[in-house]
C-alpha cells in the first residue's frame, strides 16, 4: 500500500524517459525535465526514510532503503560515472539488471561491456562471453556487446562496423541502442564526420542520450543545416549533456565559433597548391596531382570524392601535352633508350593505381568515372578483384551450411557483415551493372543460408535480417522472382524476446 | 608509390634534379665518408613525406639508379615535381589542442 506512490512515480519517471528516446523536438526537453523531477522526488524520499532509518538506529535498513529506492532512478548517473570509469563489470550489470524490466539482461549485458571496455581484464571478457553465449537466438544486445569487447580490445573499426549492423535487426531495446547510438555519435564527432552524424540525426536511426542529442545539436550547427539549433538551444543541450568540460569545449569550438582547419574534404578543384621551385615546364598539372595524392590519406579524409578527385588530377597530368612534351625533352637530353617517355607514363600510372587501389580497398570507396590511364586501370582492377572476393566469399560461406561447421550466432552475423561489406565495396566499384553481376551470388547462397538459420538454427532476427537486405536488393536490380520469394520471407513473424515482430513490406 | 617519393635516388643523395653527374658523384662520395665517420646530420634525409633515415646501402643504390638514363629520367619526374615543402601529416586535430582520443573525454572507449 505504502509502496504505491512509489511504484507510481517510478513508473512515470520510466515513461518519461521511454518517450524522450522516441523524440527529438521540443517534447524531449520536456520529457527530460519531467524524469528529471521525478527522479529528484524519488532520490528526495528515498533519502530522507533512509536518513530517518539512521536517525533512530536501524542503520541496516537505511540501507536497504538507499539500495532499493535511491540507486534505481540514479543507475544511469551512477553507472556512468562511478561503475564504467572504475570498470566494474558485474556491479554494473546487476545494477542494470535490477532497473531494466523486460529482458533485463539485454542491458544489464551491455554495461558490463561497456565497463569493461573502460578497463579489460581477461576474466572480465570471459564472464561476459559466457553469460552473452547463453542468450540464444541472437538478438541486438549480442551485437552490441560484442562491438564493446572489440572496443575494449582498442578495434575502432569493428566496433563500429558491429554497432551500425544492428539497425538490421528486428529485435530492438531500447536501452540497449541508445547506447550503441551514443557511441556512434561519439566515435563520429572524433572522426569529425559531422555529415554522418547530422544524417543518423535526421532519420532518428538511434535513440538519442542526452549526449548524442547534444552532438547532433553541434554536428547541426557545424553543417549550418537547415533546422540546426539555436545557441540558446544548443546550450540548452549542454546543460542535458554529461561530462560538462569535455561537452563545453565541443560547444565552444564545434557549435559557436567553429574554428577553421578542419576540412574533411579535399580541396576545391583549381585551389592553390605550394609548386616545386625546381618545376621547370609552364604546365601544373602534374605538381598538382602529386601533390594531392601526398596528402590524400594523410591530411585529407580518404573519401569517394577526394579519390575521384586525385584520379582526374592524374589522369589530366599523365596525357597532358606538356607532360609529355617535358619527358621527351629531357629522354633526349639524357639519352634515354627509345620507347622511354611511353614506359615511364605507363610506370607511372601503374604505381599510382597500385597505391590507389589500395587506398580505395581499404576504404571500401568506389571506382571513379574519370576516364584515363588512371581512372580505367583503377576501375577495372576495383571491380575485378572485388567480384572475386564476393563471390569466393559467398562460396565460402554456403559450404559451411554443407560442412556441418556451425558457428556461433554471433560469428554467423560477423561472417554476413563481413559479406554485407564486401557486397557494397563490389558495388561502390562498378554501380548498377556490377550489382547485377553480384546479386544471383548473394541472392542464391544467402537465401539457402537463410533458411537454415531460420529452420535448423531458430536465429530468426538473423535470418530475417539477411531476407530483408536480399529483398532490397532483389528491388534494385528488379529480379522479380527473388522479390516474391524475399517478401514471404520477410512477411513471417519474428520471435524475439521483446515479442513477436510482424514486419509489414 | 609512396616509395618512389621515399627512396627518390635525388632525395636520398639531397640533391636537385638538375644536378650533373659530376655533382652527384660527388654529394654521393661525400655522404658515404659521412656516414662512415657517423656523422648524425648524414643520417637522415629530407622528403615531401617527412625525414627519413640514410644509409650507405641507400646512397649507393641511388647512384646506380641515378648512372641509368631512364631510371635517373622517372626518378627527375617524381623528384622535380614533388612538393617542396614535407606535407602535413594526420594530426591537425592537435593544431587546435584537440588531442585525440576525443572518445575518452566523452566516456567511451578507444
Amino acid at each position: 500500500m505504502y509502496a504505491l506512490p512509489y511504484i507510481l512515480i517510478i513508473r512515470l519517471h520510466r515513461l518519461a524517459l521511454d518517450a524522450r528516446r522516441r523524440d527529438r523536438t521540443w517534447r524531449y526537453y520536456a520529457y527530460s525535465l519531467v524524469a528529471g523531477l521525478l527522479a529528484g522526488i524519488l532520490t528526495g524520499v528515498a533519502l530522507l526514510g533512509a536518513w530517518a532509518m539512521f536517525y533512530v538506529g536501524w542503520w541496516y535498513l537505511g540501507i536497504a532503503i538507499i539500495v532499493l529506492f535511491v540507486l534505481p532512478p540514479l543507475q544511469p548517473v551512477v553507472s556512468r560515472r562511478i561503475l564504467v570509469p572504475l570498470g566494474l563489470v558485474r556491479c554494473s550489470f546487476w545494477l542494470a539488471h535490477f532497473i531494466s524490466m523486460d529482458d533485463s539482461d539485454a542491458y544489464a549485458l551491455c554495461c558490463a561491456a561497456w565497463a569493461h571496455s573502460m578497463k579489460p581484464t581477461p576474466a572480465g571478457e570471459a564472464w561476459i562471453v559466457a553469460r552473452r553465449d547463453k542468450r540464444v537466438p541472437l538478438g541486438d544486445s549480442e551485437i552490441i556487446v560484442t562491438a564493446l569487447l572489440a572496443s575494449a580490445r582498442g578495434d575502432a573499426d569493428t566496433t563500429r562496423q558491429l554497432m551500425r549492423s544492428t539497425a538490421e535487426m528486428v529485435e530492438n531495446h531500447p536501452l540497449v541502442r541508445e547506447l550503441a547510438g551514443e557511441w556512434l555519435a561519439v566515435d563520429a564527432v572524433e572522426r569529425f564526420a559531422w555529415r554522418e552524424l547530422y544524417d543518423n540525426s535526421i532519420a532518428a536511426r538511434w535513440p538519442a542520450s542526452s549526449l548524442t542529442f547534444f552532438l547532433e545539436g553541434v554536428a547541426a550547427r557545424n553543417l549550418e543545416a537547415a533546422g540546426a539549433p539555436s545557441k540558446l538551444e544548443v546550450r540548452i543541450r549542454w546543460l542535458l549533456a554529461p561530462y560538462k568540460r569535455a561537452t563545453l569545449r565541443v560547444l565552444n569550438d564545434f557549435a559557436i565559433i567553429k574554428k577553421p582547419g578542419f576540412s574533411v574534404s579535399p580541396p576545391e578543384p583549381g585551389a592553390p597548391l605550394e609548386m616545386p621551385a625546381a618545376s621547370l615546364h609552364p604546365s601544373a598539372t602534374l605538381p598538382r596531382a602529386l601533390g594531392l595524392h601526398l596528402l590524400f590519406g594523410r591530411w585529407l579524409v580518404a573519401d569517394n570524392r577526394g579519390l575521384a578527385h586525385i584520379v582526374a588530377a592524374w589522369d589530366a597530368a599523365l596525357i597532358d601535352g606538356e607532360t609529355q612534351k617535358w619527358l621527351a625533352q629531357r629522354a633526349l637530353e639524357l639519352d634515354a633508350p627509345l620507347g622511354a617517355v611511353d614506359r615511364a607514363i605507363r610506370d607511372v600510372a601503374t604505381a599510382v593505381t597500385e597505391e590507389l587501389t589500395r587506398i580505395a580497398n581499404a576504404g571500401s570507396l568506389g571506382a571513379p568515372a574519370s576516364h584515363g590511364p588512371v581512372g580505367d586501370a583503377l576501375a577495372r582492377r576495383l571491380r575485378h578483384g572485388r567480384l572475386d572476393a564476393l563471390e569466393a566469399g559467398f562460396t565460402r560461406w554456403e559450404d559451411r551450411r554443407h560442412s556441418g561447421a556451425v558457428r556461433s550466432p554471433i560469428d554467423e552475423w560477423r561472417e554476413w557483415v563481413a559479406l554485407r561489406a564486401a557486397y557494397d565495396a563490389a558495388v561502390a566499384a562498378g554501380g548498377l551493372e556490377l550489382r547485377r553481376l553480384a546479386f544471383p551470388h548473394a541472392y542464391s547462397k544467402g537465401t539457402s543460408m537463410a533458411v537454415w538459420l531460420w529452420n535448423t538454427r531458430n536465429e530468426y532476427a538473423l535470418s530475417h535480417a539477411i531476407s530483408k537486405w536480399l529483398l532490397g536488393e532483389a528491388l534494385e536490380v528488379g529480379d522479380t522472382e527473388a522479390i516474391e520469394l524475399c517478401t514471404r520471407n520477410c512477411r513471417l513473424a519474428v520471435p524475439t524476446r521483446t515479442g513477436e515482430v510482424k514486419v509489414t513490406t | 608509390m609512396s616509395a618512389k617519393i621515399v627512396d627518390n635516388p635525388f632525395f636520398v643523395l639531397g640533391v636537385s634534379p638538375d644536378a650533373s653527374r659530376i655533382e652527384i658523384e660527388r654529394e654521393a662520395q661525400k655522404l658515404l665518408g659521412m656516414l662512415e665517420l657517423e656523422f648524425p646530420a648524414a643520417r637522415v634525409y629530407m622528403t615531401p613525406l617527412g625525414e627519413q633515415h640514410r644509409t650507405a646501402e641507400a646512397v649507393r643504390a641511388a647512384v646506380a639508379a641515378l648512372r641509368d638514363p631512364y631510371q635517373r629520367l622517372v626518378a627527375e619526374l617524381w623528384a622535380r615535381h614533388a612538393p617542396a615543402q614535407p606535407m602535413p601529416q594526420r594530426g591537425a586535430t592537435e593544431r587546435m589542442g584537440w588531442t585525440p582520443p576525443i572518445r575518452r573525454s566523452l566516456g567511451w572507449k578507444p
